[in-house]
């Protein structure tokens, strides 16, 4: 069984600048895969190799067991893709776009329809005079409208209002339902934690993390915050993934990274009056990747989370 | 056949303005040649007092009052030219440097559809418009032969549409090669406009000069002279096979580099 997307080695640059480097990753069957970067990171040149729009210096860049250069249109029959700013012909209403789109991919006509009415997009006005979002919602609408079983999307939330952003988490969690698989870049990271499985960051054109978002997050450190009816005894909070930001008289200030139950276990020796334990999201886990030169980004207690 | 149906609704709009102004110049200047016909002698005397880089420059040799000589000196080497330049380079560069540059080229090549099977479609389409526009310009001319009483030979006009064509396919393969190899719609199109006029003011050179005259041999001018074809009758086999020959080898040239070439602005 082949993955639905395995780059190998995947190296490009641009002449002097920096594209990707010797990027390896496999996408899962079936999985929703955030990849995320900072504008420049080699986010939408992973992307455009991906996609064959671009030739790779070094490395591959298969879907389904196929490569997407040498092989880019077959390869294309597996996928549907959303660019981050597509830009529809103006002269088309939405309804035409969709159906000329819908017949290029073999997609049974008027195939668009529910999707549209979902996210409340009037398919017969003219690209041209629909607004950012509106625009955005028919690219939403084009991608998930066939039965390709990897859809690929570059931004795709960006200019969505609310409601369409919620629709779009649905149909994300519908596609991986179906079995579909699904490769999203994206800057919005509460969306990324919400829908996907697994997490990529890429940092100058480089791969520094690929991890299930909850053990991303569980791997980073939370901030326990104690109000104690009377001051903890020494060594108390000695165990191994426990470090002691500040302790004095009857508050502590707490860092805790993975399991938590052995520390459970000491608090219930003692009477707590007050806890509140701030637990990272995807965004400080990222920006840690982001903020620190160092490729260790988990063991040190970040001073942000600290103070 | 889908993307064929696209492309032809993309250039309905140019191809129609652009159809209506050569019907329009056209008729009008066929419609003035009885009177160019009836005052010939006038005009030759006219002409003769005319300095001979001026007569170069506008392509008059001959008598203006023979068709040939008329129809090229007002029409084919002067209108079409420009309406061929412009439905080449626009049409050209539009599939590939003007759509990738405004992010739509992306689309249609993340589904199943070839890079060389789509770009193969808009150069069909390229050859189509440029024929409807050959046609307009011939029957312009032809249709209007009873109403101004002149009878036009059909089969040589045909064979000066032929040439028009090859003449109008020539530019358009420039550009969709130069669309290609640069991604820019503005640097294709502005080096296709630039190489026209250099070819243009060098086959006026090698008319003025005749130790440069092998230059001419370099200008896609010389290949398209539609005159001795109205008043002679030459069957223009050679210009024909140069102009296509030219036309053949961009596009093919075209579909190669696409194929290979990193789509990116």
């Amino acid at each position: 069984m082949t993955d639905p997307i395995e780059l190998a080695g995947l190296t490009k640059s641009y002449g002097s600048r920096r594209g990707v480097v010797d990027l390896d990753l496999t996408v899962r069957e079936g999985e929703v895969f955030g990849y995320l970067g900072p504008n420049g990171a080699g986010k939408t040149t992973t992307i455009r190799l991906l996609l064959g729009t671009i030739r790779a210096l070094a490395g591959s860049a298969r879907v389904f067991g196929i490569d997407s250069w040498s092989n880019a249109a077959e390869a294309h029959r597996q996928l549907a893709y959303l660019g981050s700013d597509p830009g529809f012909l103006g002269e088309l209403r939405a309804d035409e776009h969709l159906d000329y789109l819908a017949r290029l991919r073999g997609v049974p006509a008027r195939a668009w329809c529910p999707l549209a009415e979902r996210l409340g997009l009037d398919p017969a006005v003219q690209i041209r005079k629909l607004s950012r979002g509106n625009r955005q919602k028919v690219g939403v609408v084009s991608v998930f409208m066939g039965r390709e079983p990897l859809l690929v999307m570059d931004e795709p939330t960006s200019g969505l209002d609310p409601l369409a952003r919620r629709e779009f988490l649905a149909l994300v969690a519908e596609a991986r339902a179906a079995g579909r698989t699904v490769f999203l870049s994206s800057h919005n990271l509460p969306e990324v934690e919400r829908s996907c499985d697994r997490v990529g960051i890429i940092r100058d054109g480089r791969l520094v993390e690929v991890a299930p978002v909850h053990s991303l997050l569980d791997e980073h450190w939370r901030s326990v915050s104690l109000a104690l009816d009377e001051p903890a005894g020494p060594g108390i909070f000695d165990l191994p993934n426990v470090r002691v930001v500040s302790e004095a008289g009857r508050d502590a200030h707490l860092m805790v990274r993975g399991d938590v139950n052995a520390l459970l276990a000491r608090l219930a020796t003692l009477r707590v009056r007050d806890i509140s334990i701030d637990t990272p999201d995807i965004e400080d886990v990222f920006l840690r990747f982001y903020g620190e030169p160092e490729t260790d980004t988990t063991d040190r207690v970040p001073e942000e989370v600290a103070r | 056949m889908t993307t064929l149906a696209l492309e032809f609704r993309r250039g309905r709009t140019l191809l129609f303005w652009l159809g209506l102004t050569i019907v329009l110049y056209t008729a009008g200047m066929t419609l003035f040649y009885p009177q160019t016909l009836s005052d010939k002698e006038a005009v030759d005397q006219m002409l003769k007092l005319w300095p001979k880089e001026m007569l170069a420059a506008f392509s008059i040799e001959g008598n203006l009052g023979d068709p040939g000589t008329y129809f090229n000196v007002y029409i084919f080497s002067l209108i079409w030219p420009v309406i061929a330049a412009i439905e080449g380079i626009l049409v050209g560069t539009r599939s590939t440097a003007a759509d990738l540059d405004r992010g739509y080229l992306e689309l249609p090549l993340a589904t199943p559809i070839s890079r060389t099977r789509y770009l193969a479609t808009t150069i069909a389409v390229q050859v189509v418009a440029m024929a409807l526009l050959t046609v307009a310009m011939i029957l312009s001319i032809v249709l209007l032969g009873p109403v101004i009483a002149i009878s036009f030979d059909l089969p040589r006009f045909a064979l000066v549409g032929v040439v028009a064509l090859a003449f109008g396919c020539a530019i358009a393969a420039a550009s969709t090669l130069l669309g290609v190899m640069t991604l820019s719609r503005g640097k294709a199109g502005g080096i296709v406009a630039g190489v026209l006029l250099a070819m243009y003011l060098l086959q006026t050179l090698s008319k003025l000069a005749p130790d440069l005259a092998s230059l001419s041999y370099l200008s896609a001018f010389r290949y398209f002279a539609p005159a001795p074809i109205i008043n002679l009758g030459t069957i223009p086999g050679g210009d024909v096979a140069v102009l296509g020959s030219v036309a053949v080898a961009c596009w093919v040239a075209a579909l190669w580099a696409f194929r290979r070439r990193d789509l990116i602005v």
